[in-house]
């Protein structure tokens, strides 16, 4: 009983505090949670594949238990490229993928070259937001998926703090693609990042925001080559020049 | 052995309000014929209030509320109602007895699986209960000590005698409960005898004379002193359920409850067989008329993976309720199990294992399938086939969930380079000085790579495609139709995928 009188009274030194609580102080440490030394209270993360991209995300990859805002000016500047490796692991450990509302047809053919299984891909074709929304929701609780992948236009502070909340509860990777105009609307998603072309099969990827220290300057990603045409014929085809 | 009894004090009454969705239930009561003249046996709530109650002349009750709705009493209504919660009950064990009033039910064997007595009486009483039954439960050694045990409690309290007490708490208990004792009972008063002990010392050899064996029979086997062979009550063959509703429904969403006992009753009766659904129906039966030629809207549902389990059943049933458009009210339900496999028991798993990640999956597809239409939620599988239209097909979910785990993995080379994404269908590009445009002028970075194929059926393109790149940043794959006459100034180009 005295013990536990006295306890509280004793005054603690700095460094005796960080000691005790060393797993609940957070530091704005420049990459958030990266360096926090005991790693231990850090969202497990699954790597990019890209060591400059991973340095500058949190904890040193794509969050799980979070969402992930993506902000594309346009579709086809390279965004199923720089999500290749984490989906390659997920289809590899034989986990499924969610696709909500992509906004044309995945060509499975260039996704099995990315090293994708086509067939851990599950595509749910919906149009209305209310449906889109209701079906993410759906795939983030179920636990039959690695990665969810939504499309969506539209959004509010709501919904995405809706899915957030979900997001936490699971152990999968929740990517949102949205256009570019979204990065004036606040979002309750932790990690938001803008994506644009610099040059072809380079992708400029700026964090708009996430936990830590916010950066300015873009981080340039050379996405994996598509090769030129082979000049050998196959079958099938042959070849002319303009 | 161990048995817990279920008596349903109130059951002539709530057999007919099980019937009613719950906000449509009027004052109503049960008569019983005694003579030339009807009593109410039983009246609810709502009746109560108007000053109706038991034992009164019909008469005087209505004259206290005109507008009372009176039913005869009806023993066969009584006995199926007690058969559908006997099926709910088969979940929990499938030694069950039918009783006038409720039920009985043997759980020594079950025990360990729910839980231990004290869980497996709640679950079985709220599995009863959910059916629309109000119940005073007793468990004990005995089949008829439980059943005497039930019918002295309280309605909605549970009388454990389970233990030691099992004898003394018997002791206690007044004679009227005795089934064989009824003739009698104004001697039995007579001779000053209340309870169940006063009884008990009284000389054998005399009350066998004065009161038959029967009473001394039933005397032994509550206490456990003779043997008491039971008649189990029996599953049928098929699964196929009709309920008449005694209000016209017009909401599907005041369906749910009723439909939700139904299922459960499905499910216990899956349990009892150790079986499990792949198919089943709901049918909405409505009032037949001249007007109106639809007699009824049937609901078929078909799982992907056979299921046993009530919650995920309904999610099923309910989706497709939410969404049906009821023209005509409703005025039946009927629940068939039309496909039933045998069940593989779900692990009870500690960590998500494969197998439950498919079955989550298969589940999630059932679910927006249900909701949104099968055309919905689809896989891509890929084909060999140059074509880009034709070399990858939709999958549609629904029969046997996605058959795609099994499928072969068709992939065309990967030197040749396709993009991420295809249009639905290729979309003819504007020129401007005899280049295409598609957002600015397109510069093409490599290409051109012939595709000529589909001669063998009536598909048959040649095309030249490149790769080509607009200000944006956009890499796209576009072709354009390939002549014979090498004619390139008045070529029409067409975007067909976007590299992602």
């Amino acid at each position: 009983m005295s013990m536990l009188a006295s306890s509280p009274s004793a005054p603690l030194s700095l460094l005796q505090i960080e000691a005790r609580f060393k797993n609940r102080i957070w530091r704005g440490d420049p990459s958030g949670s990266s360096s926090d030394p005991s790693g231990s209270s850090a969202d497990p993360v699954v790597s990019s594949g890209f060591s400059e991209l991973d340095k500058a995300l949190p904890g040193g990859g794509w969050p799980v238990h979070n969402l992930t805002e993506l902000l594309l000016p346009a579709e086809g500047l390279g965004e199923i490229r720089l999500l290749g490796r984490p989906l390659e692991q997920i289809t590899g450990d034989g986990r499924n993928i969610l696709l909500v509302g992509p906004p044309y047809i995945p060509y499975m053919h260039a996704w099995e070259n990315l090293h994708i299984d086509s067939r851990r891909i599950v595509i749910a074709r919906v149009d209305k937001p209310a449906e889109r929304l209701w079906v993410l929701e759906q795939g983030i609780k179920s636990a039959a998926f690695g990665a969810v992948i939504g499309w969506l236009p539209e959004s509010s502070l709501q919904t995405t703090r809706r899915l957030q909340v979900i997001a936490r509860t699971v152990a999968s990777l929740v990517f949102l693609f949205r256009p570019v105009s979204a990065q004036f609307e606040s979002s309750a998603a932790p990690l938001r990042i803008w994506l644009g072309p610099v040059a072809q099969h380079t992708l400029s990827v700026r964090l708009l925001k996430r936990r830590g220290a916010p950066t300015v300057l873009p981080i340039y990603i050379v996405l994996p080559q598509i090769k030129p045409f082979s000049s050998s014929a196959v079958s099938g085809s042959a070849l002319v020049h303009c | 052995m161990l048995w817990i009894a279920l008596h349903c004090p109130t059951l002539s009454l709530d057999w007919i309000e099980r019937r009613f969705p719950a906000a449509l239930i009027p004052a109503m009561a049960v008569t019983i014929r005694k003579g030339n003249q009807a009593y109410i046996r039983q009246a609810n709530k709502p009746a109560q209030q108007w000053g109706v109650t038991a034992h009164q002349p019909l008469a005087s009750a209505l004259s206290l509320f005109p507008d009372l709705v009176v039913l005869e009493h009806d023993p066969n209504e009584e006995m199926k109602a007690l058969q559908e919660a006997a099926y709910a009950a088969l979940r929990f064990t499938p030694n069950i007895v039918l009783q006038c009033s409720g039920l009985i039910a043997e759980v020594s064997g079950s025990l360990k699986l729910f839980g231990g007595l004290k869980k497996l009486c709640r679950l079985l009483n709220r599995a009863v209960t959910a059916q629309g039954l109000q119940l005073c439960v007793g468990a004990a050694p005995t089949a008829k000590g439980a059943w005497l045990l039930a019918q002295s409690t309280p309605p909605h309290t549970v009388i454990n005698g389970a233990g030691a007490k099992f004898h003394l708490l018997l002791d206690f208990l007044p004679v009227s409960l005795l089934e064989s004792a009824q003739a009698h009972l104004e001697v039995i008063r007579g001779i000053g005898c209340k309870t169940l002990a006063d009884l008990r010392r009284l000389p054998r050899g005399g009350m066998a004379r004065r009161f038959g064996t029967g009473l001394l029979m039933e005397l032994d086997q509550a206490y456990g002193d003779s043997p008491d062979p039971q008649k189990w009550f029996e599953a049928p063959e098929y699964f196929q359920r009709k309920m008449e509703l005694m209000a016209q429904v017009e909401n599907a969403g005041m369906l749910l409850l009723p439909v939700q006992r139904m299922i459960e009753q499905m499910c216990g009766w899956l349990a009892s067989r150790y079986t499990a659904v792949s198919a089943f129906s709901l049918i909405l039966h409505h009032e037949y008329s001249l007007r109106q030629p639809h007699r009824s809207t049937p609901i078929n549902i078909r799982l992907s993976e056979q299921s046993n389990d009530p919650g995920h059943l309904m999610i099923l049933l309910r989706e497709r309720l939410e969404r049906t458009k009821l023209m005509v009210p409703v005025c039946g339900l009927e629940l068939i199990a039309d496909e039933i496999t045998t069940g593989m028991e779900a692990n009870l798993e500690l960590f998500p294992t494969a197998q439950s990640e498919a079955t989550s999956l298969s589940r999630f597809i059932e679910k927006l399938s249900s909701r949104l239409g099968p055309q919905a939620i689809t896989s891509l599988q890929a084909v060999s086939d140059y074509r880009p239209e034709c070399s990858q097909r939709f999958n549609a979910s629904g029969i046997g969930g996605f058959s795609c785990r099994g499928m072969h993995r068709d992939r065309i080379s990967s030197e040749l380079i396709r993009p991420a994404w295809l249009m639905e269908t290729p979309l003819k590009l504007k020129l401007q000085r005899q280049r295409p445009v598609y957002g600015s002028l397109l510069k093409l970075i490599s290409g051109p790579e012939r595709i000529e194929a589909g001669w063998w059926d009536d598909g048959a393109i040649t095309r030249d495609y490149f790769i080509a790149e607009n200000n944006l940043g956009q890499l796209l794959w576009i072709y354009c139709e390939h002549n014979s006459t090498g004619d390139n100034k008045k070529k029409d180009w067409y975007l067909q995928g976007l590299f992602g």
